[in-house]
């Protein structure tokens, strides 16, 4: 299996984004948590102000897996973030390959055409969350010059849920 | 937020976190990427009445008599399971204003923009040994995702960047 293409994702790609967001999820145990829609991701990327951007691997119909039939067998989707200090930077939010498409260098071609696209964006860097149990990824982007900002330099991520972000608005 | 006043917090923000020296970016850098038509992030900005402007000499920039006590930066980002999120980049009050309810009313504003932006999260970064910041967010309603998910920070920046976009791997 040599042939793939990767390319801006389209609106009618949105039905294999979410499938392969959930499929992500669930190889991360997290399956429940998915709860954006087609109708989200349409609204959300293809409007006139996107919130995310994506690229997806496609393989010609002839080399669709027979036990999938599936022809969009990875993504990666990414936005541009700010740091006061640097300047933009490109934050890469989700990055799946299909299981049975994994091992023809895909997920490295994705890697090399984000990092591409954050350079010529005059962006200083890529950042992303990698879960510290998930030891071959963190090993994957180590390889390739990746440092872990919370081991080298204690930055935890915070978060706070809408039902407290309702809470907090409301405070005067 | 002028973007004189802007880049004078970002650089006492870094100096308060230890870090001055990383700091890369000009006054013309944050003019064109915050203040263009698709700006990368936006400001808010704390204001005092003129008759309860600064006394005291900020650490190291010129901000005796000012009314602009604080600031947060910040921008929308994306996740791929809720959706629309908002991302606080900065948020910061001079010290002689603290304990006022400044970083609340702050971070209330954030919120309520990036709730009507259909935003469903707010996230942000706080170093470890910051524990005043740790303890106000938690107070706040804020959960440690880095300890409770184990999700980790990581960045590929300069060369690295280079050589992975060349395709060396």
């Amino acid at each position: 299996m040599a042939n793939f293409n990767l390319r801006k994702a389209e609106p009618k790609d949105v039905p294999d984004i979410l499938r392969l967001i959930k499929e992500l999820a669930k190889y991360e145990e997290m399956e429940d948590q998915v709860i954006l829609t087609e109708k989200d991701l349409l609204e959300d990327g293809f409007g006139d102000h996107p919130f995310y951007h994506c690229v997806v691997a496609d393989v010609p119909a002839e080399q669709q897996c027979s036990l999938t039939g599936y022809s969009v067998i990875g993504f990666a989707m990414y936005y541009f973030t700010y740091d006061p200090w640097i300047g933009k930077l490109l934050y890469l939010e989700d990055f799946y390959v299909m299981k049975e498409y994994r091992g023809f260098g895909i997920g490295s071609e994705i890697l090399k055409t984000l990092s591409d696209t954050a350079v010529k964006n005059r962006c200083s860097s890529m950042h992303f969350i990698v879960a510290e149990s998930n030891k071959a990824f963190i090993d994957f982007y180590k390889r390739r010059g990746a440092s872990d900002l919370s081991l080298q330099e204690g930055w935890r991520l915070f978060r706070i849920d809408k039902e407290n972000l309702l809470k907090m608005s409301a405070e005067e | 937020m002028d973007i004189i006043t802007k880049t004078l917090f970002v650089m006492e923000l870094a100096e308060y976190e230890k870090v001055s020296d990383q700091v890369k970016i000009a006054q013309r850098d944050l003019e064109q990427d915050g203040f263009s038509k698709n700006p990368f992030f936006h400001g808010i900005i704390a204001e005092v009445p003129e008759h309860l402007k600064s006394k005291e000499d900020s650490c190291m920039y010129f901000f005796t008599g000012h009314t602009k006590v604080g600031y947060s930066l910040y921008f929308y980002t994306y996740s791929s399971w809720k959706g629309r999120a908002v991302y606080m980049e900065d948020l910061y009050v001079m010290p002689e204003f603290r304990g006022k309810g400044i970083g609340k009313a702050l971070m209330s504003k954030v919120s309520q923009l990036g709730l009507a932006a259909g935003c469903t999260q707010l996230n942000f970064t706080v170093l470890d040994w910051n524990k005043s910041s740790l303890d106000f967010y938690l107070k706040q309603g804020c959960w440690d995702v880095t300890s409770d998910l184990g999700y980790h920070c990581m960045r590929c920046e300069g060369d690295a960047l280079e050589h992975l976009a060349q395709g060396g791997l």
